[in-house]
């Protein structure tokens, strides 16, 4: 069993021994890696026949916390979803790093590229198998600064470093958001414990509805920012800072799965709370919808990606939100391999600066045809999925009449616009070819519609229906005993509903096709002008956070510092000194009159009085100094004028003080 | 010798700061100076771990306990021992001065040896501020602590280091003077000065509640809590980079030492009283202090804004009276002290170079310091508690500590978090990222050898304990059961 530590462990030791010795090993540090998380994937796969064969296995590490009532063990839990995803993260990871062995050569920044990278596959690989949700969240946030690293690789541009500042503290909102959800699960099952709480979620339990459902709204406002969901997906398209491998792994294929991965985790808990589920499908139908919308009028080849990949994402969420767990699953898998494969594909022609549609200088080559076969299948994923998923997707909807038909009419809009965007995408790039490119160069164009291209995508889709619907089958049996709520059985009849997908992506082709193939004057009528721009402009969502968050926060701050910590706060503390200097004299004096024993105490605090008040003063002129701002001079006078004095004058007050002190006992004690 | 390792470690902890300084006064040669001060540091350092490996896990008492007469006719004595709480301070207490001397190490250009002294002056007072189980004990170490101190912001300090030094000090008086009242008023009353006596007796009803506020507002001025900050930032700010370290290190921590020592175990039913407005003002001082470092330009007043908002995690813990927000705030205690120690090194480190704290005046130093940027970047995450840090278990505990208390402290807090990563992470991307905004910052060296040993130590104690924080919160678990028991018999 102890095998299992192994898949974390290899990436982990390759990115400490890259950290430390990365300045020896520059350039070579892939050699390292590339094994390391290849053998990690050998690891996973064994774990993933042994669950296939035995079911769940714990492996218990060690205790990482015991206080008071608090309990946590650092261990692992692989069930079924454990070792799918374990799959995916290792095998993509190792793939990017084949890949990136290439891509990032002559980086001067080579070793902390791949020591980070391996770092992220650790991250996500014990992020996956934790079997604690307090662990969970420890890696949730070290591959959120992994992300966050990565992102700032290039840190001379300053504006890879201003996306990964916002990157990072997106996130750190809706973690904010997700550890607050942890504490309630918490209070709530006595435990973090991830199966003690799906036991006790699956079984009776008297723990009150509403405080399930604020749980699963606190849990699921991690996921919104981790799967870069409305109102929090504004992030991913500025983790397109990144290299582009690092787009690939971390910001599509592997580490925006998690919100899905954690949802379908707890799925548990999350049919308890059906308020909760109604509101995560409706966040993820309103990303799935907006996000497509958004990337047909993109013209930044990785932000359209982006927007692709928030797009599916919030597609997933919706399936988790009507209950569709295992669809979710797939999707996710699916989703995971392809965008990985059709970022790669692209990458060479992306590389640098050349990203824009309209001015890419690129000659077609290989890769082409590589972005051409993965926007064909991307855009058929959700189709084919819904397709083959949809019995589950069929049955939970029932339950509410007007959402079942909205999500419906949300989903199908996704489609058909995924398939838009993506023909759009693939088109322009590769098809029309380069503007600005001169006539004299050829252009190698690979012709779309040509018969031959036809009927291997009709041969593609078939087979891959027919592939899906068998995969369907054994992939939902595989999944049942990990995922909460009634499990439809999948049914065997054929219901022409389940049409209207592949009905949806096909329509957006043709739309895309038309449109480009009678290339109009574009955007004529005020309304249609006025919502191209809103959707070029991402919906204004990164203008009004900016304008409404950003600057207001660090204006209020700054204005709070000044008015109120140096103008308030400060000055009243001093202010009571200087009171309390006046009652002080007053005391000495009265007392001076009593007795002996008392004038000594008098005297003293006399002193200390006449002391306190230079101080004060002291004090009082630098900051007056200060405030208005005359200038370093003054504060030079009154800093030479009193240097001397306060040395010598301060031992001897701090003495004085304690022979009071004791001098003042020694009268009450005697 | 092995009789005074066994029956006397803890006097001798104590002693060895004293002694050097000694050492130090017939000593004049810089290297000397330096290496003498730094070899007695270190030998504080190795005798405060052994001191650790001998303690027992399972006594919640006092352990190591020397006593001695001192002034019987007041019922003084010179009376030290550790329970779990203190050895951590302890070991944070030791830990840090041989780092400061490393760091300090040439940008101390006047009067070495008293500088030497100082450190070593400091370090000697608080360890017996930690152990001390005599309350005048207590509290005159206490006041020395404040010399040292005093003297590093005036002689070594920045610029405004006058008017920093006036302040500190002026804020430490008012905050002893309220101590010593309520030290005498509680000795008065008990008639006695051990600490542990003090615990078990019953005070007057109304004089209680003068007495607790006296203690109170004393380490509350000293942790510093709001509206008690205003001196901190100053005198961070001007203080020398060792200064710097030991006082948002250690010296802060004496207050929220003094409110496990005293306010909670003396008077439970007054520290249940006062737990809500405690608890309101520790998140208020969260946000507060976190708005505030937002705001700052300057380096070392960002991070010491920051402390302020720590600060609160700290009391927010200490105020939930269970064992995960004391063990917690305990936690958060030391791990600030590395932290915040390591991120004065830091800044000390590129004001060396440049004289110059300012943010606006560095940018991209990636380039030029790649290794320095690589620990820069993992203190700043750190400090606003990323997890696989120690900071995320301190404060992971106190937050579930605090929520037993009340949910709303926890979403509170949270936001403290946040604001944590906002100035943290904007401070990176202005300093660390981006392109050169001055000369100085385009033409500077990455940190030497010497540099990297003076926080690399720190690196490995803030990843160590947040990956495996279980032996420190072994070793004051008992001492945590003690106090939050005594608390129980106050409700």
């Amino acid at each position: 069993m102890m095998i299992y530590v192994l898949i974390p462990l290899l990436p982990l030791a390759a990115a400490f021994v890259l950290a430390i010795f990365g300045e020896q090993l520059q350039g070579k540090g892939q050699r390292l890696v590339i094994p390391a998380v290849a053998l990690s994937f050998g690891v996973s796969f064994l774990a993933f026949l042994d669950v296939s064969a035995n079911g769940a296995i714990r492996v218990q590490v060690f205790q990482l916390l015991n206080v008071g009532q608090l309990k946590i063990d650092f261990g692992f839990y692989l069930d079924q979803l454990t070792v799918l995803l374990l799959l995916l993260v290792t095998g993509v990871s190792t793939v990017v790093q084949v890949y990136s062995s290439r891509y990032m050569v002559s980086d001067p920044r080579h070793s902390r590229f791949f020591a980070l990278t391996a770092l992220f596959t650790a991250a996500m690989t014990l992020l996956v198998m934790s079997s604690n949700l307090m662990v969970t969240f420890i890696f949730w946030e070290l591959m959120g600064i992994c992300s966050y690293l990565l992102i700032s690789h290039y840190s001379e541009r300053s504006s890879a470093a201003r996306a990964a500042t916002k990157v990072f503290l997106v996130n750190s909102i809706a973690d904010a958001g997700l550890l607050v959800g942890i504490i309630l699960t918490y209070l709530s099952f006595e435990t973090l414990d991830i199966p003690e709480i799906l036991a006790i979620a699956q079984s009776a339990n008297d723990i009150p509805t509403e405080s399930l459902t604020l749980i699963t709204l606190c849990l699921f406002c991690g996921a919104v920012g981790k799967s870069a969901q409305m109102p929090a997906h504004v992030w991913l398209p500025f983790a397109m800072e990144a290299p582009t491998p690092v787009s690939a792994l971390i910001h599509a294929a592997t580490m925006v799965n998690a919100g899905p991965f954690l949802l379908v985790r707890l799925s548990p808990i999350l049919v308890l709370a059906p308020n909760a589920m109604m509101v995560i499908a409706t966040v993820g139908a309103i990303t799935a919808l907006f996000a497509a919308v958004v990337s047909l009028t993109q013209t930044d080849i990785k932000r359209v990606l982006a927007y692709s990949t928030i797009s599916q994402l919030g597609f997933m969420i919706m399936l988790c939100g009507v209950g569709a767990f295992v669809a979710a699953i797939l999707h996710l898998i699916a989703h995971g391999c392809f965008k990985a494969f059709l970022f790669l594909s692209t990458g060479n022609s992306l590389a640098g600066t050349h990203r824009h549609l309209e001015s890419s200088q690129e000659k077609p080559a290989l890769s082409s045809s590589g972005l051409f076969i993965g926007a064909l299948i991307m855009s058929l994923i959700p189709a084919l999925v819904i397709f083959s998923g949809s019995y589950q997707f069929l049955w939970i909807s029932q339950s509410s009449v007007a959402a079942n038909i909205a999500l419906w009419i949300v989903g199908l809009g996704t489609i058909f616009f995924t398939a838009m965007y993506l023909f759009n995408c693939v088109t322009t790039v590769f098809q029309r070819g380069p503007t600005g490119a001169s006539d004299s160069e050829p252009v190698v164009r690979p012709s779309l519609f040509s018969p031959r291209h036809v009927f291997g995508i009709t041969v593609v889709v078939a087979v891959m229906i027919a592939l899906l619907i068998g995969v369907w089958r054994w992939f939902a049996g595989f999944l049942s005993p990990v995922v909460g709520g009634m499990q439809a059985q999948p049914a065997s009849e054929f219901s022409a509903w389940l049409l209207l997908p592949l009905f949806a992506a096909l329509a957006g082709w043709i739309i895309a096709y038309y449109r480009f193939s009678h290339p109009g004057p574009p955007h004529t009528g005020i309304w249609k002008k006025r919502l191209y721009v809103f959707f070029l402009n991402k919906g204004y969502f990164d203008e009004i956070y900016d304008v409404f968050l950003v600057r207001p926060t660090i204006k209020f701050s700054g204005w709070m510092w000044r008015r109120i910590d140096q103008g308030i706060v400060d000055r009243l503390v001093l202010s009571l000194g200087s009171a309390s200097i006046g009652i002080a004299r007053r005391l000495g004096y009265l007392d001076s009159a009593v007795d002996n024993r008392v004038t000594s105490v008098g005297t003293g605090s006399v002193t200390v009085a006449h002391w306190l008040g230079k101080f004060v003063d002291t004090a009082g002129i630098s900051r007056t100094v200060d405030g208005i701002g005359q200038g370093a001079d003054a504060t030079g006078r009154a800093a030479r004028h009193y240097e001397p004095h306060t040395l010598q004058h301060n031992l001897l007050i701090v003495v004085l003080w304690l022979v009071a002190a004791l001098g003042f006992f020694y009268w009450i004690a005697g | 010798m092995s009789s005074l390792l066994t029956d006397h470690l803890l006097s001798l902890i104590i002693a060895v700061p004293f002694i050097g300084m000694v050492v130090l006064a017939f000593l004049s040669e810089r290297k000397w100076v330096l290496s003498v001060t730094l070899a007695i540091t270190l030998i504080n350092a190795a005798l405060a771990f052994y001191l650790w490996s001998q303690f027992s896990l399972v006594e919640s008492g006092m352990q190591f306990v020397e006593r001695m007469e001192w002034m019987p006719t007041f019922g003084i004595e010179y009376a030290v021992g550790v329970d779990g709480i203190s050895l951590l301070l302890v070991l944070l207490t030791t830990i840090l001065p041989p780092l400061c001397v490393l760091g300090s190490w040439e940008s101390i250009t006047s009067r070495l040896k008293a500088f030497m002294m100082l450190i070593l002056l400091v370090e000697g007072a608080m360890l017996v501020v930690f152990t001390a189980l005599d309350a005048f004990l207590f509290f005159m170490m206490w006041e020395v602590t404040m010399v040292p101190m005093y003297f590093m912001i005036v002689l070594w300090g920045g610029p405004n280091r006058i008017a920093a030094g006036l302040k500190y000090v002026l804020y430490s008086l008012a905050g002893s003077l309220l101590l010593l009242v309520g030290i005498l008023a509680l000795s008065l009353q008990a008639g006695t000065f051990d600490i542990q006596s003090l615990a078990g007796f019953t005070y007057s009803e109304n004089s209680e509640f003068w007495i607790f506020l006296a203690l109170f507002l004393g380490f509350a001025i000293k942790l510093p809590m709001l509206p008690f900050h205003t001196w901190l930032p100053d005198a961070h700010s001007e203080a020398p980079t060792a200064g710097s370290v030991l006082l948002a290190g250690v010296l802060l921590k004496m207050g929220g030492y003094g409110l496990i020592r005293f306010c909670l175990p003396i008077f439970p039913e007054m520290a249940h009283a006062f737990a809500p407005t405690v608890l309101w003002l520790s998140v208020i001082g969260i946000l507060y202090g976190g708005y505030m470092a937002l705001a700052q330009t300057d380096l070392k007043r960002l991070v010491a804004y920051s402390s302020v908002s720590h600060m609160g995690f700290v009391t927010l813990g200490i105020f939930s009276f269970n064992n995960e927000g004391i063990e917690g705030a305990t936690l958060q205690m030391v791990t600030h002290g590395v932290t915040t120690g390591a991120m004065f090194l830091l800044v000390g480190h590129l004001y060396d170079r440049t004289h110059s704290r300012e943010i606006a005046d560095y940018g991209g130093l990636q380039q030029r310091m790649p290794r320095f940027v690589a620990i820069l970047s993992l203190f700043a995450v750190a400090s606003f508690g990323l997890p696989t840090t120690s900071n995320f278990i301190g404060e992971f505990l106190i937050l579930v500590g605090v929520s037993y208390e009340n949910f709303i402290f926890v979403v509170l807090a949270m936001g403290g978090i946040v604001l944590g990563a906002a100035y943290m992470l904007w401070m990176l991307q202005r300093v660390a990222f981006g392109e050169a905004r001055t000369d100085a910052a385009r033409k500077i060296t990455d940190i030497n050898a010497r540099e990297m040993l003076a926080v690399i130590p720190l690196a490995i104690v803030v990843i160590g304990i947040g990956i495996y924080p279980g032996p420190l919160l072994e070793t004051m678990d008992a001492s945590v059961t003690f106090v939050v028991e005594r608390l129980a018999m106050g409700q």
